[in-house]
C-alpha cells in the first residue's frame, strides 16, 4: 500500500511482501526490512542483457518485511500511478519504486529520446498495482483524448500511461540556423487516449538549445 | 518566541527587548523593527569554555545573537525548514543545521562515544556526522534546515525506527541510536542495495527525516 508523506516522501506499509524500489532510496524505516540488490533491473537474464545493450539501466534493491518504509530520492517530488492492467512507460531515471507484482521491461522510443536526452530507449511498467514516480516540481498529469493531441516538450517529459502514439517533430527554421531559435525546436506529439506526466522543469537536451 | 512559517524555506520571528535569539550568521532575510545583529566568536552559549570545546569538537558552526523588539524572517539556502517546539527535553542535531533557536534553550555539545562506545564513534565517522553533535534543552522552539521537507517519525517501545543515515535530520527524547550494519557478501562484490549501514534509534521520542540522502 502506497501513500505519501508530505510531497517528497512515499511511505509504503509492508505485511511480508515486497516492492522493487531505486538502491538506495530508503530514508528511514520500522518494524523489520531486509534489502537485497536485483541485478540487472529485476527483468531476469534476459533483461539484464537487453538493459546493458540499450543503456537504460536501473539498480534495484527488493524491499521485503514487516513494517512501514520509507523512499525518498533527493528532494523530487513523487507521485502515484495506478496501473489496472495497462502499461507505464517511464525513464529509469524518474521510476521510484514499484509494486513486486508489476514487469518491467525495456522497449524502443526512436527519435524522442534521442532528443529528449534519454537514451533511445525506456522503460515500461506492465501489470496491476502501484508506481511512484519522481519528477523535479510537482507533475501534472495531461489527459490526451482522439481530438485534443497534445505537444509536449522533450525535457519536460516523464512519463505516459495508455494507448497513446508519439509523433517526434521540429520547428526547426532559418531563424534557428543563424542562432534566433526560440528553444523549443522539438516538441513530442501524443495522440490517442492517455495521461502524459509533464514536470514542470526541463532537462538539459539537445533539443533545448536551439 | 515562536517561529511563524511563511513558507516552506521561510520562517518569521518576534524579537522581544530582553530575550535573545541565535541564528546562523547570515542566515537573516529581512527585519522590521529595530533589531541588532552580533556576530558571536563564541559560537553560542556558555562562556570561553564551551568555545574552545566547540572549536576542538568541530562544531562551531559561526552563530549570531539576535536582539531588539521586532520581527525577523530566516532562511538559508533555499532549505526547508522544520520548526521544533522542545518542552523541556532535548533535541541533538548537527550545528550547520540550526537556522535559530530560542536564547532560553541550553546549548551544549555531546560526544557520540559516549554512547554505543566504539560502535558510536565509527557511526560519527560512517555518517559523516563526526565525534560531536550539539544538544538544545529546554523549553522553546528550534528551526532546523533540511534538504527537501521533513518527516516526523515517532519512536515508542518495541517500536524501533531505522534511518538511511545521510538522511537523517535531528532527534528528540530520550532515544538511544546506535549504526546497525547490514553487511553481506554482496555488498563484498559490489552488489549491495546501498542500504548497508543504519541507524537504529529505540527509546521514546521522535526522528525527524529529510526526503533527501544530500548533506546540506
Amino acid at each position: 500500500m502506497f501513500r505519501l508523506q508530505g510531497s517528497r516522501t512515499l511511505a509504503v506499509d509492508l505485511a511480508g511482501d515486497a516492492v522493487k524500489a531505486k538502491n538506495g532510496s530508503m530514508v528511514a524505516y520500522d518494524g523489520r526490512m531486509t534489502f537485497k540488490k536485483m541485478t540487472g533491473g529485476g527483468d531476469g537474464l534476459r533483461g539484464m542483457v537487453t538493459r546493458r545493450l540499450t543503456g537504460e539501466q536501473m539498480s534495484v534493491m527488493e524491499v521485503t518485511g514487516q513494517g512501514t518504509c520509507y523512499f525518498a530520492d533527493r528532494a523530487s517530488e513523487i507521485n502515484l500511478v495506478s496501473l489496472h492492467g495497462d502499461k507505464l512507460y517511464v525513464e529509469a531515471s524518474n521510476l521510484l519504486c514499484t509494486d513486486a507484482g508489476l514487469r518491467t521491461g525495456t522497449t524502443f522510443t526512436g527519435l524522442r529520446g534521442g532528443a529528449s536526452g534519454n537514451g533511445l530507449f525506456t522503460t515500461t511498467v506492465e501489470g496491476t498495482g502501484q508506481v511512484a514516480i519522481t519528477s523535479d516540481g510537482a507533475a501534472v498529469a495531461l489527459r490526451v483524448s482522439a481530438q485534443y493531441p497534445l505537444f509536449v516538450d522533450p525535457g519536460a517529459y516523464i512519463a505516459h500511461q495508455g494507448s497513446l502514439q508519439q509523433h517526434f517533430q521540429s520547428g526547426v527554421n532559418f531563424r534557428t540556423l543563424i542562432g534566433e531559435g526560440s528553444g523549443e525546436s522539438f516538441q513530442i506529439r501524443f495522440e490517442g487516449e492517455g495521461v502524459v506526466y509533464v514536470q514542470p522543469s526541463e532537462r538539459n537536451t539537445i533539443g533545448g538549445d536551439v | 518566541m515562536p517561529f511563524r512559517e511563511i513558507n516552506a524555506k521561510m520562517v518569521e520571528a518576534t524579537v522581544v527587548p530582553g530575550q535573545k535569539m541565535y541564528s546562523q550568521r547570515g542566515a537573516m532575510l529581512a527585519y522590521r523593527g529595530e533589531v541588532s545583529f552580533t556576530p558571536n566568536i563564541q559560537g553560542g552559549q556558555g562562556g570561553v569554555m564551551s568555545m574552545i570545546g566547540r572549536r576542538v569538537a568541530g562544531e562551531s558552526t559561526p552563530l549570531m545573537t539576535v536582539e531588539g523588539s521586532g520581527t525577523v524572517m530566516f532562511g538559508h539556502g533555499g532549505h526547508h525548514i522544520q520548526v521544533i517546539n522542545l518542552s523541556g527535553d532535548t533535541l541533538y542535531v548537527e550545528a550547520d543545521r540550526l537556522l535559530a533557536f530560542d536564547g532560553t534553550l541550553q546549548q551544549g555539545t555531546m560526544f557520540m562515544g559516549s554512547q554505543g562506545g566504539v560502535m558510536g564513534m565509527v557511526r560519527g565517522q560512517v555518517t559523516g556526522q563526526g565525534l560531536f553533535t550539539t544538544t538544545l534543552k529546554g523549553h522553546g522552539a528550534v528551526a532546523v534546515m533540511a534538504h527537501g521537507g521533513v518527516i516526523e517519525l515517532p519512536i515508542a517501545p518495541g517500536r524501533d525506527v531505522h534511518v538511511d543515515p545521510q538522511a537523517y535530520v535531528a532527534h528528540h527524547g530520550d532515544v538511544r541510536n546506535k549504526l546497525s550494519t547490514a553487511l553481506g557478501w554482496r555488498d563484498m562484490v559490489g552488489r549491495g542495495s546501498g542500504e548497508a549501514f543504519q541507524l537504529e534509534l529505540s527509546g521514546n521520542g521522535a526522528v525527524y527525516v529529510q526526503a533527501s540522502e544530500e548533506k546540506l
